[in-house]
């Protein structure tokens, strides 16, 4: 709207205005015409103020990210020693190659990380998909209630059940593992995507669904081949969730795991961190970091919508 | 929180698949439905249902993390009531969750406010605000270890610049400076997923609303004041109780940037919790806290909800 108004000839006006064969009073063209342009003026006027504030607002929580990008690329020495001119002329790939090879070898926690994370994203897919499938398109006695007992998991802060958990995957012989940690994660994910999936059923037609099992489709077959299409959306969601919340979840991992090999990245920076491999580098330490957040960035840009549709239908119906 | 609406309810609509042979297709209904959602509660049964009753009969022991253990009653618990560390995290994470709750919420919905519209630019803003919180907290506090450094962090390199502190202050190292450090990090953080909560609120508020609001006159202020904050009273509720929760349940930015310290100035309850556990292995004790923690938080978490929506719905 305010972009048609301020696009409109200003050289009209008077042409309009001098015409005695308007339909209009003239007075009332020029008051209207008067009035469009100071609205035009007003609207682009606000448009820039609005970027120019939008910029300023976004470099707030955007440029500490990209500084420290940029401080990675710093030799370790300027990373510990006062900032000056030299700081933003010399960049290295050095941290980086001391970080990826060598005795420090973050590039397994690295792979611990994303197998993990790839796992939990898979599991929790599955399994919310095949309990969205229950819930939403069959009735059956107790519904309700395995329904609710799902759900309490989201009333159960994983950090308080830390200790039995360890326990518990102790005797299960599930510590230093990272399948135990997928599981252990999945479970956790799992009330967000069973209710996202749920809703994602829900909103299937029914008469798509009578259509397949009229055809003579299979319970089965009708999920994977009639309905996945359809409830796509919502798998990828349960799916993002999940592999941004192993990603980057560090207490759960700092606790079931105590083998350095099979420690996530999260976990390992904090032995670069305290300089368990040696002198402490801070240098290796934004390295890592950067390496723990890029994945995060990509994922959710790439992904950002079947995000903001969780988050909309958790914040609407919640 | 969606419990309210949970399948079951007698509605038409939930009749599936051939409901004209009732008895024989309800039957199987019933098995296949139990078997696609039994992988779920079987998981959530062992990894966070179990846990919870495992813990609560752990904390009536004298559990050690290896070796037998015994029945004590309520010895833990009556234990927490005299341990200065534990009574001092909890403290110290209420001072926290106060301090941190009304900027995130403030600071949230204002950004929530200028990116509501579908102006152009939006949607570009959004994401680049809501960065912090996807890339989350730990390689966050990892970062800003670096830049804390007296000396060589930025931090101290910007602030000196503006005069506000010396260029050598050890941020980590100082009980209020290192609280008002994460407490920044955490406000920067956070405040970005209360904003996309508060926005997907507002926006499902009726344009209309808002202009016959303008045709009788009301100012913006009010505008927001009668026709947002009632209407968002959802929105603001789950926000918030996230927020809150969130903040009560910290941990790793404590861990990496402070690691509890100075002494155990800024150990928050999870920390003792897991000191407790795996440093002088008592998980008996640490048990008997974090029922202690789920109370409390189940509590917070019952009063805001209750409190902020509960009524005139």
């Amino acid at each position: 709207m305010a972009s048609v108004r301020s696009s409109q000839q200003p050289g009209a006006r008077p042409s309009a205005a001098g015409d005695p064969g308007a339909r209009r009073p003239a007075a009332a063209v020029r008051a209207g015409a008067a009035g469009r342009g100071r609205s035009g003026r007003r609207a682009s006027g606000g448009l820039a103020l609005f970027i120019v504030a939008g910029v300023l607002i976004s470099a707030v929580f955007v440029v500490p990210l990209l500084w420290e990008t940029f401080r990675s690329f710093q030799p370790e020495s300027t990373v510990t020693n006062p900032p000056s001119a030299a700081s933003f002329s010399h960049l290295t790939f050095a941290n980086y190659t001391k970080l990826l090879s060598g005795q420090d070898d973050i590039i397994r926690n690295v792979m611990n990380s994303l197998i993990v994370a790839v796992l939990t994203a898979a599991l929790t897919a599955i399994v919310s998909t095949m309990a969205g499938y229950g819930f939403g398109l069959f009735r059956f006695r107790g519904a309700g209630l395995v329904f609710g007992l799902v759900l309490l998991a989201f009333m159960i802060p994983f950090q308080a059940v830390l200790t039995p958990l360890f326990l518990e995957l102790h005797f299960l012989h599930l510590l230093n593992s990272l399948i135990g940690l997928a599981l252990f994660y999945t479970t956790f994910n799992l009330p967000v995507g069973v209710y996202v999936m749920r809703n994602s059923f829900l909103q299937v037609p029914r008469e798509i669904v009578d259509a397949a099992r009229v055809d003579g489709a299979s319970v089965t077959k009708t999920l994977l081949s009639v309905l996945r299409p359809l409830v796509l959306p919502g798998i990828a969601t349960s799916a993002l969730y999940a592999f941004l919340f192993s990603w980057t979840e560090f207490l759960g991992a700092l606790s079931f795991m105590t083998n350095d090999s099979l420690f996530t990245l999260p976990v390992a920076l904090s032995n670069v961190e305290t300089g368990t491999y040696g002198a402490i580098n801070y240098g290796l330490l934004l390295a890592g970091a950067v390496i723990a957040m890029v994945p995060c960035i990509v994922v959710y840009v790439a992904l950002q919508r079947y995000y903001v549709r969780g988050l909309v239908s958790g914040a609407l119906k919640g | 929180l969606a419990a309210t609406e949970a399948p079951g309810a007698p509605a038409a609509a939930r009749r599936r698949l051939l409901p004209q042979r009732r008895s024989a297709a309800d039957r199987r209904n019933a098995r296949v439905g139990l078997a696609f959602t039994s992988p779920a509660l079987l998981l959530v049964g062992a990894f966070a249902l179990f846990p919870l009753g495992f813990g609560v009969y752990i904390s009536l022991t004298n559990w050690p993390l290896v070796g037998p253990y015994h029945f004590i009653g309520l010895s833990n618990y009556t234990s927490l009531i005299h341990d200065s560390v534990f009574l001092q995290s909890i403290l110290f994470t209420l001072k926290y969750t106060a301090i941190v709750t009304i900027p995130i919420f403030l600071v949230g919905y204002a950004l929530a406010v200028f990116v509501r519209s579908n102006r152009r630019g939006t949607t570009v803003f959004r994401t680049l605000i809501f960065l912090p919180y996807i890339v989350g907290l730990v390689a966050e506090s990892y970062m800003a270890v670096v830049e804390l450094q007296p000396s060589s962090g930025t931090a101290n390199f910007v602030l000196s610049k503006l005069g506000i502190v010396s260029n050598t202050t050890a941020w980590t190292v100082h009980t209020g400076l290192a609280t008002t450090a994460i407490c920044i990090l955490v406000i920067w953080f956070a405040s970005g997923l209360t904003m996309m909560l508060l926005m997907a609120g507002m926006q499902s508020i009726p344009t209309d609303l808002y202009e016959s609001a303008r045709v009788d006159g009301a100012s913006w202020w009010s505008a927001e004041r009668r026709i947002t904050v009632p209407l968002l009273r959802r929105s603001i509720a789950l926000s918030l109780i996230i927020s809150v929760v969130g903040s009560f349940l910290a941990f790793n930015q404590f861990f990496i940037i402070t690691d509890g310290g100075p002494g155990t100035s800024t150990v928050p309850v999870v920390m003792s919790i897991f000191q407790t556990a795996f440093a002088d292995t008592d998980v008996g004790l640490a048990s008997a806290m974090s029922v202690v923690l789920i109370i409390v938080v189940g509590l917070i978490t019952f009063v805001q909800f209750h409190y902020l929506q509960g009524d005139g719905d």
